[in-house]
């Protein structure tokens, strides 16, 4: 019955050979319909398959571990992944032809996460971390179109190249200074001999490789303009499930080095650096894909706070963010996508008339950009709040006061996303925004999940806290 | 135990019947715009008659926490769902139902998109009334935010004179509050050992040391005094003022700023009753420069809507100096004035909002003689000036001797400063009243109509409270002061 753990991966694994198999056999002018369906139906069996496993527990020898950590976090991945696919049924931005790679790649890349949050073995992280890359870095190319993308899908190739050689040379100094590639192994080892430089060094250069997925700076780079390359449900995709991914990584990876005052200061620094230039970059951005960008490296700083509390609430906290910013995040790019209908980008101006064209998209809007903001009564409020306390119980005063600067700065940029969608007109007046039904269903859906992480979050910050105590356990 | 009919939780039937109202307004279609308004006219009377009803039900003589509901919410983080009313939020959650009440009526002529108006109106009272019922500190804060971010649609969208502009700096500016109270209150829960959000639970006395009260007091009062209108940080509340529409000027002069004063009561005096001993003193030379900078910049102003607006921080100065005596006495006065004041701007704010629709213009100078062409809503105007130059008769008279009575005994030169900054005031209000409403007329507004008896109704409410607590002052007196006794004797000496 061992197989039942991993019963996810395997279900990603069946997923990407029945992509692998349409895209075999399905001939270009075939009507799309039939993959789309297919797609969806197998996403939301992902979910469910994936929500089933989550009480599941054990282990394969040291190098795979099945927890409550890893299983919310496969079931936060199956769920962005189910999301991404339902706004999927046009796909204006990948060529027809292209289409059952897309979906495979997207179920490759999601089946390399989840093994990635339930690695705790360096090889086998890495490998997993370079298999959802490669998807990645194909997917990011695939948009169709005159040369964007393919800078876009360049740079991204080239800069997560060198950020996974700094991560392998990171790892090669952790093996060095402690002769264990096996993370509890590691573990021990640092608590022996916490000032060993190697091994701090070691640790930096591997967090950095996972820092680059998460968008922190000095490793967001790529961020805008991948974000603006890649196709609309391809970005929806890095800016809400990978970024869940990486948050699992980094908070494997950071237990490492919490002895460590060197350490955790240096990602105090990394925070606070991280979330204002986010906010100040985010400022002056008119295309609305490179706005959330930057604020998805502000945000990887606000999360970076509840991992360097290094406190199970701070891990909780973090825990609590990774679902929060999925939710909020991926409600931006479904506006997003409805709204640029051609697949092409959308400039923070091009919403405008919105409120008129379709109410309840602008009311998403609002939603998801004051829930980013953090304001209450929203999931993102409640997000910040958790990583604020954990912050404050360690003493972290001023690193609060900053982190609620920030929030300042960035509401100012959501306010002219919302005043665009509600108080600007349209030069020429646009035809109205036509929603299916079920696609009404998930936003209402949604904007409940926001609304009640607002005020009830009661039951996700238990879960997230029973999972913190699995990771440190 | 038998259930009473103190059991039944009228304060959640409040909040209950702004959100059906709420709800009700968004499934209605924005076409039916009569339906709508009804609906909100309903809604918000239900909650008024539910304020009176605990306003009358509120027992005088024993005072203290009554209507107390309360659950568990998070255990995880000690956060309850604890609504209760007490002699400070009583007078408030009455002027708030006055206010929506009579806001609702006065917005009956609104046209421009109705449905979101008036839902985003609702989730402003909600958040108000949430704010004021709370006794949890989380839940305040949350309440606090709600409160705060539809006011920034309602301004652009519905607004006048430099919307954007004042729309955006009143959003800063208010949000900039709350990232100065929401670290001290993260701060506050950490500090308190496990003690949870239970305001009342975090104010027993040595549950914080004197060194973290202070502190956590400088940043609780100019967080909350932002909102409040203190000076220096008062400049979002005319800019902001003047760009609202009519209802929403009534609501955020009349309702609005006594949520910053109120938290600078609930939260920061009650949590730091040390900090506030020691802070004091600052308090009191911030809100005398209030109420004079009020006086004095309003002299200058030629916009009726702008001097109503300083008028306003020249009286949440009074709060403010009632506040910072550290006496029962000035706390009552304090908490009276609130009301008095939130009442007395409505009813100026809805006038000069009935004379901008009519006639397009809010300038003294051209206006003029316009008792002539629309006497009752002129009469309106000159009454709520009259009440807020605190002549007797009028709630705002009673409320202003006591702050001014007990800041004579504490700081002189602060009540001497302020009781000529009213004098001046007093006079200058009286010639803006004379050259608007008397002398010469303009005859392009001749052929005006005058307020009809439906709009006139919700001033004619106004009105009538002013009146009724500023003969039987005690109604109100009788509220207040058991809880300001009583936490005036749990202070360390």
């Amino acid at each position: 019955m061992t197989w039942m753990l991993i019963a996810p991966e395997l279900y990603f694994c069946f997923m990407a050979a029945v992509f692998f198999t349409f895209g075999m056999t399905a001939r270009p002018e075939a009507k799309q319909d039939g993959l789309y369906l297919t797609a969806l139906g197998l996403a939301l069996g992902a979910v469910v398959v994936s929500t089933a496993c989550g009480c599941l527990q054990g282990s394969f020898s040291t190098i795979y571990r099945v927890d409550l950590f890893s299983q919310v976090f496969k079931a936060f991945l199956a769920m962005g992944y189910f999301l991404v696919i339902c706004i999927c049924p046009e796909l204006p931005g990948i060529e027809p032809k292209r289409r059952p790679e897309f979906y495979l790649l997207l179920s490759v890349c999601t089946l390399g996460m989840m093994m990635l949050v339930s690695s705790v073995e360096l090889l086998t992280i890495y490998i997993a971390l370079e298999l959802s890359s490669y998807s990645l870095y194909i997917l990011v190319a695939l948009r169709r179109g005159e040369g964007r993308h393919f800078e876009a899908g360049i740079k991204y190739f080239l800069l997560g190249a060198a950020a996974s050689a700094v991560t392998l040379f990171g790892m090669a100094s952790i093996y060095g200074a402690c002769g264990e590639t096996n993370l509890p192994a590691i573990l021990n080892a640092v608590s022996t001999n916490a000032h060993s430089p190697m091994l701090m060094v070691g640790l930096v250069l591997t967090l950095s490789g996972f820092f680059f997925k998460l968008a922190l700076f000095p490793f967001h780079f790529w961020a805008p303009n991948v974000y603006e390359g890649a196709a609309n449900q391809v970005t929806a995709y890095i800016a809400t499930a990978t970024k869940a991914g990486a948050i699992a990584l980094v908070l494997r990876f950071a237990t490492l080095g919490a002895e460590s005052t060197y350490f955790v200061h240096l990602l105090v620094v990394l925070a606070v650096v991280s979330m204002t230039l986010g906010n100040l970059a985010a400022v002056v951005q008119k295309d609305l894909k490179r706005l959330l960008a930057y604020s998805a490296v502000a945000h990887a700083g606000y999360v970076l706070i509840g991992i360097l509390c290094m406190s199970e609430n701070g891990f909780a906290a973090a825990i609590f963010y990774a679902a929060a910013y999925l939710t909020m995040n991926f409600i931006c790019f479904l506006v997003l996508v409805k709204v640029a209908d051609q697949g092409g980008n959308l400039e923070v101006v091009e919403l405008a008339g919105l409120h008129r064209r379709s109410p309840i998209l602008a009311v998403s809007m609002m939603a998801g950009v004051f829930s980013l903001g953090g304001l209450p009564p929203t999931i993102g409020f409640t997000g910040k709040f958790l990583v604020f306390t954990a912050a404050m119980e360690k003493g972290y005063f001023s690193l609060v006061l900053i982190g609620m600067i920030n929030v300042l700065i960035s509401l100012y940029y959501y306010v002219l996303v919302v005043k665009a969608a509600y108080f600007s007109e349209p030069e020429e007046s646009l035809p109205a925004i036509r929603l299916s039904f079920p696609t009404k269903v998930m936003i209402l859906a949604i904007l409940t999940v926001i609304v009640v992480g607002g005020f009830y979050p009661d039951f996700l910050y238990s879960l997230a806290l029973s999972a913190a105590k699995a990771l440190v356990a | 135990m038998n259930p009473t009919l103190s059991d039944f939780p009228f304060l959640s039937a409040i909040m209950l019947s702004c959100i059906l109202g709420l709800v009700a307004i968004l499934v209605i279609p924005g076409r039916q715009k009569g339906l709508i308004r009804w609906v909100s006219a309903f809604s918000s009377g239900l909650s008024l008659i539910l304020g009176i009803f605990l306003f009358a039900a509120y027992d005088r003589t024993q005072g203290g926490l009554q209507f107390v509901e309360k659950i568990v919410w998070m255990k995880s983080l000690g956060i309850h769902y604890f609504n209760a009313v007490d002699g400070f939020n009583l007078p408030l959650l009455l002027l708030t139902g006055i206010v929506h009440f009579t806001g609702v009526l006065t917005m009956w002529e609104l046209e421009e998109r109705v449905k979101e108006f008036f839902a985003l109106y609702f989730v402003l009272v909600t958040g108000v009334f949430g704010f004021f019922m709370s006794m949890d500190l989380f839940f305040l804060f949350v309440w606090y935010d709600v409160s705060l971010f539809p006011m920034y649609p309602l301004i652009v969208i519905w607004g006048s004179t430099r919307k954007e502009y004042g729309a955006m700096k009143l959003f800063l500016y208010l949000l900039a509050g709350s990232a100065l109270i929401l670290p001290a209150m993260i701060y506050l829960f950490v500090q308190s050992g496990g003690v949870g959000f239970d305001l009342f639970g975090m104010m027993q006395p040595g549950t914080f040391s004197p060194f973290q009260q202070k502190f956590a007091f400088l940043f609780l009062y100019l967080g909350f005094g932002i909102l409040a209108g203190v000076w220096p940080f008062h400049t979002w509340s005319p800019s902001g003022h003047v760009a609202a529409p009519t209802s929403v000027s009534m609501l955020h002069a009349g309702v609005l700023m006594k949520l910053g004063a109120f938290g600078v009561l609930r939260v920061a005096i009650f949590l730091c009753p040390e900090g506030w001993q020691y802070w004091a003193p600052w308090m009191a030379v911030l809100a005398t420069i209030g109420i004079v900078y009020g006086v004095l910049v309003g002299l200058t102003q030629t916009d009726l809507k702008y001097v109503v607006a300083y008028s306003s921080v020249s009286h949440m100065g009074i709060v403010g100096l009632g506040l910072a005596t550290v006496t029962a006495q000035g706390l009552t006065g304090a908490v009276y004035q609130m009301f008095a004041h939130g009442i007395m701007t409505a009813l100026l704010f809805s006038s000069v909002g009935y004379l901008h629709d009519k006639t397009d213009t809010k300038s003294i100078p051209e206006l003029g003689g316009m008792s002539r062409i629309m006497p009752v809503a002129s009469a309106y105007f000159i009454v709520g000036a009259f009440a807020g130059m605190g002549v007797p008769g009028f709630a705002n008279f009673w409320a202003e001797l006591t702050v001014i009575l007990s800041a004579f005994k504490v700081y002189p030169v602060s009540g001497v400063a302020a009781v000529s900054a009213l004098v001046i005031s007093a006079l200058f209000m009286l010639r803006v009243v004379q050259k608007t409403f008397y002398g010469e007329k303009n005859q392009r507004f001749a052929g005006l109509p005058d307020v009809s008896p439906a709009l006139g109704f919700p001033r004619m409410v106004l009105i009538a409270t002013l009146v009724l607590f500023g003969f039987f002052p005690s109604l109100m007196l009788d509220v207040i002061q058991p809880s300001v006794f009583a936490f005036m004797e749990g202070l360390p000496k």
